[in-house]
Order: structure tokens, then sequence, then C-alpha cells
């Protein structure tokens, strides 16, 4: 467990944002170039965002050559310490099938894989996915708490000891530690178990974004990561400690959820963050580290990383190095043999 | 292409520890392959040195034994997703087509579209699509409570699945609204690196056919005997006019699940290894679950298959495994045995030498346009093919000595699509 004392960094990649000038080095090699950067950098994970249709008139509605789960596992061979967080949308995947896609990349990335799941119905996914009429507020709120569930549910279907491997005994694995979910709910019915072993960090991180008033309760209940707007910083302090009671009235230690303030890095002109503002913010305990969501210039994730890291670090706010290899070690959070 | 220089095409079938359901229990067998990308690396770049067109994946959405007491005695109930798995492959391989299976039953086409689609520009142009329908009860019970649906639904929700996939793939307009899906924008993805994913098909049944013979540009098939496959072969290729599509626009790649050895005795000892491995209790559940019934057990295992109804599930195969037993009058036991080892597919076991001559007279009689190479057990056996077979069918100018495009398409001899 860390003491709290650094903060916690990530940065939100847009594929389609990438760019650069065509006719350059593939899309890929650009991608797992910026990603290698935040490695060697030490930051906690990479969030990689995705919705499918872009929301109209974004900045980064570009054509996007790459989904995001797709992406993850591609970014897991070319990379080693670094976590990688895919958004996935609730309403575009079967839970039974989300769940296995992100226990496989888990597996994939040897622990460093995190779900990032919405709480925010984008706009006009649902028309695409047979769904045109969308879901009420309270339905896709009611919705995605049972979806989280399964998926966490069926994360663990599997112990940590279930599988043998003992081949001339002719078990493979213990019947008695696998176990079915056998979910019955509103929306969805689940039996399970999962077929992808368990993960190496126990359950892949759930990274939850997209929060209204009424939805902390079920982030404080589930979620490994909070990702906040930002806000005046007055009242982040108070939103912090909101949230961490409400996670300690869940049963769960405070310090079990990190919270990350997401940031836009000042576009004057050159994109640029301020050490002063996320330590003052850190500091006075507005939250446990910052989402910095990276604008369309890769020199932005140099100038972060060459400018303000350095001085972070000279404070003792960042970590000098990685002490773990999965991203809950990262994190300080409980979960796998990698504390 | 020419008659004359027309070659084979190979699929590396990449399953869990091995084709054989007792594959995990070999002493060389990588029993760790479902926890373990690095061993799925290796198997890629060893197909990938040897030219074959493809990898290949299959999938289900659930476990593959409902009886935990016998999965447990298998390495099947864990393993890859398999479409996060190409994606790593793809980026750790360059020219290798990567194929995955997945289900049109559970997935809606715009994502599974998008999926696809993004694998295809990570592997620059190599990725294809196996549709299947799903005929397990284990999968319908992770997807709600109302049960498997019937073969003929299955069927009609896959045409127009991929109707809608191969309409956003073509970078066509948006707004479908269909019986089962209804889609409202287009993709936002750049077009396939190889005009679109290509598209494989597994089942055999008429419909299946019918679907395959209008949009599949590589069709997987299980056939025992050459006079079964030449009768699929040309079966198929004589419903793709209907469509407007010529014969050699499908590549017909039936699974071949060879054992291959210096010597045929080391090869027959090879088998026999492995047989000697399967638990009769999982043989037994095995053959059961491709005959979509529940009770084979209650059966005299040392006598004659029962007579069996008729199948929601997979009908082609439960046919297949029928008359194979009634034709060679096989036992429960010995079927099971028998059927273990590859499913019901083609097995050869012998030399390069005879491995190559048997592939060669389904290929050049008209039977296949290539195959589906479902090794034992990994890494070994497919190890064995890529050093022993395909030197000899390279020897004889049935098979590429190196790939000459990029894409899986340019591999196939496939048009890339307007």
């Amino acid at each position: 467990m860390d003491n709290g004392a650094t903060m916690h960094l990530a940065v939100s990649l847009f594929p389609g944002a990438a760019d650069g000038s065509p006719g350059s080095e593939p899309e890929f090699d650009r991608l797992a170039q910026l990603v290698q950067k935040a490695e060697a950098a030490e930051l906690d994970m990479v969030v990689i965002a995705d919705s499918a249709p872009a929301p109209a008139g974004d900045a980064v509605s570009r054509q996007a050559p790459f989904e995001a789960t797709t992406l993850l596992a591609a970014l897991a061979t070319v990379t080693s310490r670094i976590g990688l967080v895919a958004g996935a949308s609730t309403i575009g995947h079967q839970p039974y099938n989300l769940a296995r896609r992100f226990a496989s990349l888990d597996i994939i990335s040897h622990g460093r894989a995190g779900w990032n799941a919405t709480m925010a119905q984008a706009p006009r996914e649902a028309a695409n996915f047979s769904r045109s009429e969308g879901f009420s507020p309270d339905d896709f709120r009611r919705r995605t708490d049972e979806y989280i569930g399964i998926v966490q549910g069926l994360w663990q279907g599997w112990d940590a000891d279930a599988l043998l491997f003992d081949k001339s005994g002719g078990r493979f694995h213990d019947p008695e530690k696998m176990h079915l979910l056998d979910h019955k709910g509103e929306f969805f019915s689940v039996q399970g178990p999962l077929n992808v072993a368990r993960s190496p960090q126990d359950t892949p991180l759930l990274v939850l974004s997209g929060l209204s008033e009424p939805d902390m309760d079920i982030a404080a209940r589930t979620a490994d990561v909070i990702l906040l707007d930002d806000g005046p910083i007055d009242g982040a302090k108070a939103r912090h400690d909101n949230l961490k009671r409400r996670v300690a009235v869940n049963g769960r230690a405070p310090d079990a959820v990190k919270v990350l303030t997401t940031i836009a890095p000042i576009t004057d002109g050159r994109p640029t963050i301020s050490a002063d503002r996320l330590a003052g913010q850190f500091q006075s305990k507005g939250c446990d580290g910052f989402n910095i969501r990276m604008p369309m210039q890769p020199a932005a994730l140099d100038d972060f990383i060459d400018l303000v890291l350095p001085e972070l670090q000279r404070r003792g706010l960042f970590r000098e190095s990685y002490r773990g290899t999965t991203l809950r070690s990262h994190l300080g959070l409980a979960g796998g043999g990698d504390q | 292409m020419t008659a004359a220089s027309r070659q084979m095409k190979l699929g590396a079938f990449l399953w869990a520890t091995g084709h054989h359901i007792a594959a995990w229990r070999h002493p060389k067998a990588h029993v760790m392959a479902g926890v373990d990308i690095d061993h799925y690396i290796q198997l890629a770049r060893t197909a990938e040195a040897a030219k074959f067109d493809m990898v290949f994946c299959e999938d289900a959405a659930g476990l593959r034994e409902a009886n935990v007491g016998i999965a447990s005695q298998t390495s099947r109930s864990i393993g890859f997703e398999p479409i996060s798995l190409l994606s790593a492959l793809a980026v750790q391989t360059s020219r290798i087509g990567l194929v995955s299976t997945a289900s049109t039953s559970y997935n809606e086409p715009y994502g599974l579209a998008r999926t696809f689609l993004s694998l295809d520009h990570l592997s620059g142009g190599r990725a294809g699509w196996n549709l299947v329908t799903s005929a397990s009860p284990i999968e319908a019970a992770n997807f709600g409570s109302t049960g498997l649906k019937p073969h003929a639904d299955r069927y009609e929700r896959a045409r127009e699945f991929a109707e809608v996939v191969t309409g956003l793939w073509h970078g066509g307009a948006s707004g479908h609204d269909g019986q089962s899906f209804s889609v409202r924008d287009p993709l936002d993805l750049p077009r396939s690196p190889q005009g679109a994913p290509v598209m494989v098909q597994a089942g055999a049944s008429d419909v299946g056919r019918d679907l395959a013979a209008r949009t599949a540009d590589v069709v997987f098939t299980a056939a025992q005997t050459f006079e079964e496959a030449k009768a699929f072969y040309d079966d198929l290729k004589g419903r793709m006019a209907a469509y407007g599509r010529e014969p050699d626009d499908i590549k017909i790649m039936p699974g071949v699940a060879p054992v291959v050895a210096e010597t045929e005795a080391e090869a027959r000892e090879k088998h026999e290894e492995l047989q000697e491995l399967i638990p009769d209790d999982v043989g037994v559940a095995l053959l059961s679950s491709y005959l979509s019934i529940s009770d084979l057990w209650r059966y005299p295992i040392d006598g004659p298959l029962p007579e069996l109804p008729e199948s929601e599930g997979m009908k082609s195969r439960q046919a297949l495994v029928v008359e194979q037993s009634r034709r060679d009058g096989l036992s429960i036991r010995q079927l099971a045995r028998h059927f273990a080892g590859a499913r019901g597919h083609w097995r050869i076991v012998g030399t390069a030498a005879q491995v190559a001559d048997e592939l060669q007279a389904r290929f050049e009689g008209g039977a296949a346009d290539g195959f589906n190479v479902m090794p034992s057990w990994f890494p070994g056996e497919l190890d064995a093919f890529a050093t022993l077979v395909v030197p000899e069918l390279q020897r004889r100018g049935l098979f590429r000595r190196d790939y000459e495009g990029r894409t899986l398409r340019d591999h196939l001899g496939l048009k890339r699509p307007a």
C-alpha cells in the first residue's frame, strides 16, 4: 500500500487524435511510442478513450483507426509496466463478453488492464445497437449498476489457486474452485463462470467516470478508480471527502478507491499544465491524483513529462520509479500477488 | 491463377493445449497455454515462418462442458478471448492472417464490425472473421434465460448480421432497420487496408451453405472421406452462381488433424500415446455434446450408438458422427475415442510424404482449396507440420515458399472488394 504522499497520474489518449502528418509511421507505432514514453516516465496508466460513434462536434471525432480494447491488447505486448485502461460500452457489449475481453486483456498484459465504464449514456450510441429509443436515465443507471456487478462477479469466478495443471493425475483444475455466478436480475441473466482464468491482479481494474450525483454510491461501492471532472479547487476537498465517506459506508477502506481529477492542459496556443496547480489541489487533499486529457498534439505529452514531472518529483509528489508490475500495485490497491 | 500454379491455402488452427482432448496431458504439451500469451506469440511466429495463410481461433462464450467433473479433466474451460488474443498477435507478427470466430447470436453487428475492422488496422490488413451461430445451451445461459434459439432463427439472425457487418465494412450507408438489428451510423473507423476483413464461415447445414455461398470468402468445414469432402465442395461452389459469384471467390478449407513423424510407425505410436490419455467419461461427454444429447452415458459403452432425435444443435456434425458409427460399426467407446482426437475432423497419421499425398489427393481431386491444420498438441505437432510437411508440399509445388503480398486477401488470392 502507498502512504498517499505521492500522487497518481494517468493520461487519457484519444487514438484518433494521435496525429500527425500523413505518410509518416503507421498509426499504431506512433501511439505505441506515446505510451512507451508515458511508461518511461513511470505514469500509473494510460486511459484509451472509446465511443462508437464519437460524439458529434467533439474535437476528437476524427476517424480513429482503432477500437480501444483491441488497441489495449496490442499495446500490452509492446510495454511492460504501465497500466492500460480501455473504455468499452455497456450498450455495445453483453456483460459476459465484456468481462471475458477484459479478463483476457489482463492476462495478456500480465496484470495491467482496466475497464473504464461510464455512467453517462452516450447520446447516439444506443441507435447503433438496436436500441434506438435508448434508456431513461434511471433505467440506464440501474442497468449499469447491475452490469458492473455481473462483470465483477464473473471476474471472481475462479479462485486464485483453481488451476492445478496436474497432467499425470488428469486434473486440470479443481472443480470446487470454479464458481457459477447464477445471476438473475432486472436486465440480465448470466450463469457463468467465465471461460478465462482469474486475473493476475485478482480482478482487472474498474475505472468509473461520467458520474452524476446519484451515481456516487455505485462508484463508491464498485470502483477501484473514480475519474471526476475538474471543478473549482475550493469545492474539490469537500467532494473528495464526501466520496471517501461513501466508500467507508460501503464497508471499504477509504484508500481502496482512488479519486483522480480529470484535467485538460490549458491550450493557449502551446498546451501547458502547471506543477503548482497539480501540487496545490493534491496537497489540499482534493484528489488522489490526476487524469490528464491529452490534446491533439503529441508534443503536449513531451511537455508534461519533460517539464512538469521533474518538478513534481523534486517536490516529492510523484514516484521516481514503479515499485511493482501490476496496475493495482502502481495505485497501491489490494489484489494479486504483486504488492 | 492457372491450374498448373494453383497452390493450397493453409490455416494453423490454434486452440488451447491442442486439438486432441487429452493434449494437455501430453508430457511435452504446454499445459499453461491458456494463460501464456508468449506461447501464442511463438505459435503464430512458427506458423508465419512456415508461410501459413493464417492462424485461426475458435470461440465459445461459455464453458464447453456443463458437467464440472468432466470439464475439470480437460484444459478447455479457460483460455484467451480470441479477439484480444489476435490483437496482441497482430503487432507481434507481420504477414500471417489472423482469423477469429465470433458468434452472431450474442453480439451486435455494429460493435463486432468495428472490433474486427480495428484488428484489421492493427494488423495492416490481415484480419478475418469466422461467422458462427451459437448452438450451445451453456452459452445461451450466459445471455439471458430464454434458452437456445431454433436453428433456423439463429441462421436468419446470422444472415441479417452478416449483411449489416459487410455493409458497414464497405463504407455503406447507415440506417439499417431490420428484423433483428437497427444501426444508424456508419463506422467511425477508416476503410480496411484490405478493402474489408475476410469473411469465414463454418456452418455446413443447408441454410449454412446458402449463407456461405452468398457471403463467405473462406469456408471451414469437417469432412472425413474424400467423397464427403468432394460432395460438399461441389455443392457449395455450385450454389455461388445464384448470387453472382465465381467459384474461386470462396476458398474451401476443411479441417485436417495430422499426426506426422519421420516414420509411419513413429507417427502411429505418437497417436496411440495420446489416445491412451483420454478418460472414458471425458470421451463420451465430448461425443455427447457434439451429438446434442445429454444421456449417452446411460448406454453400454461397448455397445452401439443409440437412435438419436433430430438436433437443434450442430446438425451437420451429428449426421457425420452417426454416419461414421454405422459405416465402421464402432461402439460408443471406440467412437468416443476416435472422435476425441479431432472432433470429427479428418485425421491423417503418417510420414510427411504420406500426409502430403493425402492432402494433394484432396486438393487436386477438387475436394478442397486448402486445409485448416489442427495440431493434436502444442507446440510439438505444429512444429512437426511446419518442419516436415510444409517443405514436402513446397517441393511438390503445392505450397508457397514465401508470401507474395501483405494482406490476408493477398495470401488467399481473393479479390479486393470494390
